[in-house]
């Protein structure tokens, strides 16, 4: 049933045999095709572009979206280097993104490699890594929530059985942030493990078949051979999954709200609150536009280190 | 090149347009000193919207009450709406209203906000017509009148008065043989009873206290500061990180930290439960408790909160009906008097005691409905009583909310043996200083 109306490259016209066309023509095909761009354009420039460029406005002021903004220049851009709440958020953050990355990027290709054998149910197992990452990270929030509570929950009971005294977890500023990555990595695994599972099927069997026959054990296959084809998706989810990080809101949210005592409080979660719970928009609004230029210079420097290795991910 | 040129041109137009733009949405109006219900009809046709910020049964009273107000004045029409699904969100709703032109006449509102909504240049100044005799302004709580004024200007009507009490497990207490808190128990008192209801083993703590560095945290400090003699702000230096404000801080700590009698719950929403299933022995509330415990069955009673002393003054949080300004006198004038109907003694039995709250004015003690209210509620009196307590408010200043934060952090912090008193409120004072700057 399905139909394609997309154009083959065979069907269009050779560029040399078009006729020069009358301004009418020109007219109309431009209208025709900002027919189809103009919706799609007006929704990214009202809803994206928009309030990107507004929120720099916002950035250049001291505003709480009541009173009269006053104009205050660069003053929240140099406030924010001398933040000590800024800096143990950024610190928070950089914790997350470090254990975050890795763990997701190695277990998701263990998980790919387990998924990759011929077995039974192989489509069942697939949906079962993928279904948490479809799970909204609110409702993986509050799910965890009830797992890891303190005295009620099923983590301490199994921790009671194998005789490890109970722990606070959530509630504890030692061991919330790895808690939280936990919880993370149970609803991105899914993903890097889909990605990966693709990126192992991709790999020419020539390959693997030529390195057996010339009598390498299969762990020499994986290293020398499965890894190195890996590579430029491994560019393109360590740049995917640090961006995640570096965004990871909703979780924090639903489980701790940044605490205990601001242990979990990330740089989005700073920015949050000081946009949203103590109205300092403008200050919230610098502290943005700082995570964003941090955010493109990252991806920048990884991509270009791709291309330098001659992996092009991007 | 000219097909160039003219898109520059178009996008220096769309970029001076769109600053056009910001600059309305983040600008203000300025006040031009007029009343804003100067030559007010009185039988002039409005219509007014109300946010109420109730939700369920309370905003069936309040539809309730604006179709009775209609029937007394047919020319005014009144819509009532929650605003926002809780009275949280009201704020942001508030201020996206502001930016599109469409706000309420009267919205309800935190008292925290007063300085901010003050600021926004859109509220009523009602300083001279509250003063009119028939308002009644001197039979509303002093903290509560305190809070509806914003740099000198009165710019609402309090909604809600409340107050922090001690409420307590009269169980718990017979099973330790503690005798009940009496009215002048002092805050030794309050600990070494804390200490005796503890017992590690069957989880009982003698008392409780929120650490997630919100309001909650925050305001069951400034009683302490109060009676120790200490102020939260100096015009707009912060001054809470006094002796006064150290030995506060370290009343606490000792309870939390040196006896461990006191369960630190990271949310503020555990410890309520906990006390209602008979695991916390006092806590420190207010009379919005009294509808779960009523739900709880728990045998309980409350007490005033210790003292210093004999000073055992407390803190009141109450909530503000902010009337806005429409440039319209009749709109203005009709949205006082419904304001004043609305918090007038007759009409407040009919709200506030009707939906568990305390009563707002002090004439209201000798009606049938309040004693209808301490029946059904019990410490509905104890929490009136303790009004008379509540002679400060927290300052209605912009940047409250951020002095709040960087206190609850604070006493998080030292409640939890990360920080010394001194030391954590030191910084939070450094950190809030310019927040309140002007």
């Amino acid at each position: 049933m399905a139909l394609t109306f997309a154009a083959t490259p065979r069907s269009a016209a050779p560029a040399g045999h078009r006729r020069p066309q009358s301004g009418r023509r020109a007219l109309s095909r431009h209208l025709t095709g900002w027919a189809f761009a103009g919706p799609a354009t007006l929704i990214v420039v009202g809803l994206s572009l928009f309030p990107a460029v507004w929120a720099f406005f916002i950035s250049r002021a001291k505003w709480n979206g009541i009173a009269p903004a006053t104009q205050v220049g660069w003053q929240n851009y140099q406030r924010l280097a001398g933040d000590p709440d800024m800096a143990a958020a950024a610190q928070h953050t950089l914790l997350l993104t470090a254990l975050f990355v890795p763990a997701s990027i190695v277990i998701g290709i263990l998980v790919a490699i387990a998924l990759n054998q011929k077995i039974r149910l192989i489509g069942f197992y697939r949906t079962c890594i993928f279904v948490p990452y479809v799970a909204s990270a609110a409702a993986t929030g509050i799910l965890a929530g009830f797992v890891f509570n303190p005295q009620f929950g099923a983590a301490n009971e199994i921790l009671r059985n194998l005789g490890i005294p109970a722990q606070q977890f959530l509630e504890s500023p030692g061991q919330a942030m790895y808690i939280i990555c936990i919880i993370a990595l149970w609803g991105e695994i899914g993903f890097t493990a889909v990605i990966y599972l693709a990126a192992l099927q991709d790999i020419p069997k020539e390959l693997i078949e030529a390195a057996r026959t010339d009598g390498a054990s299969p762990w020499r296959i994986f290293l020398h051979v499965t890894l190195p084809e890996l590579r430029p998706v491994t560019v393109f989810t360590a740049i995917w999954q640090t961006i995640t990080a570096l965004q990871l809101f909703d979780l924090i949210y639903t489980t701790t709200r940044g605490g205990p005592l601001n242990s979990t409080q990330t740089v989005v979660y700073y920015i949050y609150e000081l946009a949203f719970q103590t109205q300092r928009l403008g200050y919230g609004a610098a502290a943005a536009y700082l995570l964003f230029a941090v955010t493109l210079l990252l991806s920048a420097l990884v991509i270009w280190y791709g291309r330098r290795r001659g992996t092009e991910a991007f | 090149m000219t097909t160039t040129l003219r898109r520059g041109r178009l996008i220096l137009g769309g970029l001076s347009a769109t600053l056009l733009l910001l600059s309305a949405c983040m600008g203000g109006t300025t006040d031009d000193g007029k009343d804003d219900a100067a030559g007010y009809d009185p039988n002039a046709k409005v219509e007014l919207t109300w946010w109420t910020g109730q939700t369920s049964e309370a905003q069936k009273v309040a539809e309730g009450l604006a179709t009775e107000y209609t029937k007394l004045h047919p020319n005014v029409t009144i819509k009532a709406a929650p605003g926002a699904p809780t009275v949280d969100d009201l704020l942001t709703k508030l201020s996206a209203g502001f930016a599109g032109g469409s706000y309420p006449d009267i919205s309800y509102a935190f008292g925290n906000w007063a300085g901010d909504l003050g600021a926004s240049g859109k509220t009523q100044d009602l300083t001279s017509y509250v003063q009119e005799p028939s308002f009644g302004w001197n039979d509303m709580p002093p903290a509560a009148r305190e809070v509806a004024t914003s740099k000198g200007k009165v710019i609402g009507v309090p909604a809600l008065v409340d107050n922090l009490a001690v409420i307590y497990n009269k169980k718990m207490f017979d099973e330790a043989g503690l005798p009940y808190p009496k009215d002048d128990w002092t805050w030794e008192d309050f600990r070494a009873t804390a200490k005796k209801l503890t017992n590690p083993a069957k989880n009982q703590y003698g008392t409780a206290y929120s650490v997630s560095g919100s309001e909650d945290t925050t305001w069951h400090l400034w009683p302490l500061l109060w009676q120790n003699g200490g102020e939260i702000l100096d015009g707009t230096k912060p001054t809470f990180n006094s002796d006064a404000g150290v030995k506060a801080l370290e009343t606490l700590r000792q309870i939390a930290v040196d006896d461990k009698s006191m369960y630190l719950d990271q949310t503020d929403e555990k410890y309520g439960p906990l006390f209602n299933s008979g695991r916390v022995g006092m806590m420190i509330s207010g009379p919005w408790s009294l509808l779960d415990l009523k739900t709880a069955k728990l045998d309980y009673d409350v007490a005033l909160l210790p003292g210093t002393n004999g000073d055992h003054t407390t803190v009141s949080g109450p909530d503000l009906w902010v009337l806005f300004d429409h440039s319209d006198a009749n709109r203005a004038g009709a949205t006082r008097e419904f304001a004043k109907w609305l918090t007038s003694a007759e009409t407040d039995a009919k709200w506030n005691l009707a939906v568990g709250n305390l009563p707002l004015r002090t004439t209201e003690k000798d009606t049938p409905a309040f004693k209808k209210y301490t029946e059904e509620y019990k410490g509905g009196q104890k929490f009136f009583d303790n009004l008379a307590n509540a002679k400060k408010a927290r300052p209605t200043v912009a940047g409250y909310e951020v002095l709040s934060r960087n206190v609850g952090d604070a006493i998080a912090q030292v409640l939890q043996g990360k920080a010394t008193a001194k030391e954590a409120l030191d910084a939070a004072a450094k950190k809030s200083a310019d927040a309140v700057e002007e």
